[in-house]
């Protein structure tokens, strides 16, 4: 019985949607608009999520400065006292040497480099933080330390990291904002347009009634055309944005090349699950709340 | 010997009635006066303070053929719309089988209207399928197998002489055919009651009478028939019960009555 029940359902969603094809088509329409919106700011989301954590990389990593003449036992003691910290991840120790080699490298020191006369740099400690909440206390620990060089101890700087924090935070719920305002948007939008499709088969839906088909009977095929309708249109939704989406990351590194923006294959697996989920209960929750008025018994 | 009307009718109907009486032979007759509807005390105000119905009080035994008349706005279609459940009343109590249709659960009620059979005056037929599946979409809305479904419906257009019209279009039928379509669809799961709301409204006079034979003979083979009509010529010529409805109230219950008893009132008369 359900599984005929199931199929009746099927059948007339099936038929419903292409039989009423312009309403159809207005609510695939609406509905795909909503899912680029979301698509775009998931996209988005995604994007200022992997800089900010390449920034968090970055800063969660300090140098602690040795001073010059500090003996190497001294070094190794302090180093192992900072690796059996928990909240750190590993440390490294950078001579004076390894040091100065590594600021040749850097092809922007090129001029400065060749004025260095003798080996200015100290020899550090990088030190590398689990939790950029913790790269605090360690900045502390590393600043009372014996062998720190007192002029210029750490490179740490606790206001950006602090504000990197903030920026992250509200950049989250501004994320999870735009979110539940595209979705109770796209819900009212979805709402009508099922409302208008159901309004075309009043009547059917009055002679099932008559005849005494169960509220779910009668609401079960609009449902699932509900969830046809959300499943076409994410699919639609989709394809757009993994067409624009590569383009337009190079086109943000051209023209704002400061963002490290990165174009990111993997991420396209986890939006399509989200618009194809979301795109489905969007047109069953519009299709339940749109037919509830007609389909009251 | 002098043949009442009524007889004549029902003679003419049982020689047209076709050999095989399927399922819907399952029905005896049974005119003991065992109540399957009655009226308590019914009133029904609507909320915009119309009164449709004061103090209404009725009884329907099994198998009895009853026409509901009245003027316009006296109150018949608030009374079929009680019986269906389409309205509460404001107060007193309606049975139907013995079951209290005021204090029936939301969730019990399709159940209930799958034991009454109704048809409108405007037939209700759904455009977009065809005679055969609107007859079944009745049959599907109660879950009911395609072997079922494949076995009644040709039976039910049979009795109602649709057959070899299966997949023709609502659209494509006269208003007569479409009422025998109507008709078809309120009897493939057997119900127990009919309930027509002007069955004939919409028909001219030799279509009305033929949809009329029909009902006679499904109230002959033991369904209780409860019709609202204006149709005065039929009323007066089957001499069947008739309740008239006037200002909400029952203002007539003839065992075998006439649209009108006052004779002053023109009206055709059985000849």
């Amino acid at each position: 019985m359900i599984y005929r029940n199931l199929r009746f359902a099927l059948n007339s969603a099936w038929q419903s949607f292409w039989r009423n094809l312009a309403v159809s088509t207005a609510a695939v329409l609406s509905i795909t608009l909503i899912l680029i919106l979301a698509g775009v700011n998931l996209l988005v989301g995604h994007a200022f999520s992997q800089v900010l954590d390449g920034f968090r990389e970055k800063v969660s990593e300090i140098s602690v400065n040795v001073a010059d003449g500090t003996p190497l036992q001294t070094v190794y003691d302090f180093q192992q006292q900072l690796a059996a910290d928990p909240r750190v991840t590993s440390v490294r120790f950078i001579t004076k040497d390894e040091a100065l080699a590594q600021f040749k490298a850097d092809p922007n020191n090129v001029v400065l480099a060749q004025q260095i006369s003798g080996n200015p740099l100290d020899a550090k400690l990088e030190v590398h933080v689990a939790k950029l909440d913790d790269v605090a206390a360690i900045d502390t620990i590393a600043r009372r330390w014996s062998g720190v060089d007192p002029t210029d101890p750490t490179n740490y700087q606790g206001d950006f990291v602090n504000r990197m924090l903030q920026l992250s935070a509200w950049l989250g719920v501004a994320g999870v904002g735009l979110l539940a305002i595209l979705v109770v948007v796209s819900i009212v939008i979805v709402m009508n347009t099922i409302r208008t499709a159901v309004y075309h088969r009043r009547k059917e839906i009055e002679v099932m009634k008559l005849v005494g088909a169960t509220e779910w009977f009668v609401r079960g095929p609009f449902v699932i055309e509900g969830v046809m309708t959300g499943l076409i249109a994410a699919s639609f939704a989709l394809a757009l944005l993994v067409i624009a989406y590569q383009p337009a990351v190079e086109r943000f590194r051209a023209d704002v090349a400061f963002i490290p923006l990165s174009y990111d294959p993997a991420f396209v697996v986890s939006l399509a699950q989200d618009l194809l989920i979301g795109g489905a209960l969007l047109g069953a929750l519009g299709s339940y709340i749109g037919v509830r008025r007609y389909v009251k018994i | 010997m002098r043949y009442t009307a009524r007889d004549l009718a029902t003679r003419a109907l049982w020689r047209g009635t076709s050999q095989q009486e399927s399922h819907l032979m399952v029905l005896t007759p049974d005119f003991d006066t065992r109540p399957v509807i009655s009226f308590q005390h019914v009133f029904k105000t609507y909320p915009t303070g119309t009164e449709a119905l004061r103090d209404v009080n009725l009884v329907v035994p099994e198998g009895d053929f009853v026409f509901l008349v009245g003027p316009s706005g006296a109150g018949k279609s608030t009374l079929v719309r009680l019986l269906i459940r389409e309205e509460k009343p404001t107060k007193g109590k309606i049975f139907v089988d013995g079951v209290e249709l005021g204090r029936m659960k939301r969730r019990q009620l399709p159940r209930y209207r799958r034991k009454v059979g109704l048809v409108f005056q405007d037939f209700k037929l759904l455009p977009n399928l065809t005679i055969y599946e609107n007859v079944a979409f009745a049959l599907r809305v109660h879950g009911e197998s395609e072997h079922t479904i494949n076995a009644r419906v040709p039976e039910a257009l049979d009795t109602v002489g649709l057959s070899g019209k299966e997949n023709t279009y609502p659209a494509n039928l006269s208003g007569g055919e479409q009422q025998r379509v109507a008709i078809a669809r309120a009897l493939v799961h057997a119900p127990r009651f009919i309930i027509a709301d002007e069955p004939t409204g919409n028909l001219d006079p030799a279509t009305a009478w033929e949809i009329m034979q029909l009902f006679l003979r499904i109230n002959a083979r033991g369904a209780t028939v409860v019709m609202a009509t204006h149709n005065r010529e039929i009323v007066d010529l089957l001499r069947r019960r008739v309740i008239a409805i006037d200002a909400g109230q029952v203002a007539r219950d003839d065992r075998s009555g006439r649209y009108h008893d006052d004779l002053s009132k023109p009206q055709i008369r059985a000849q």
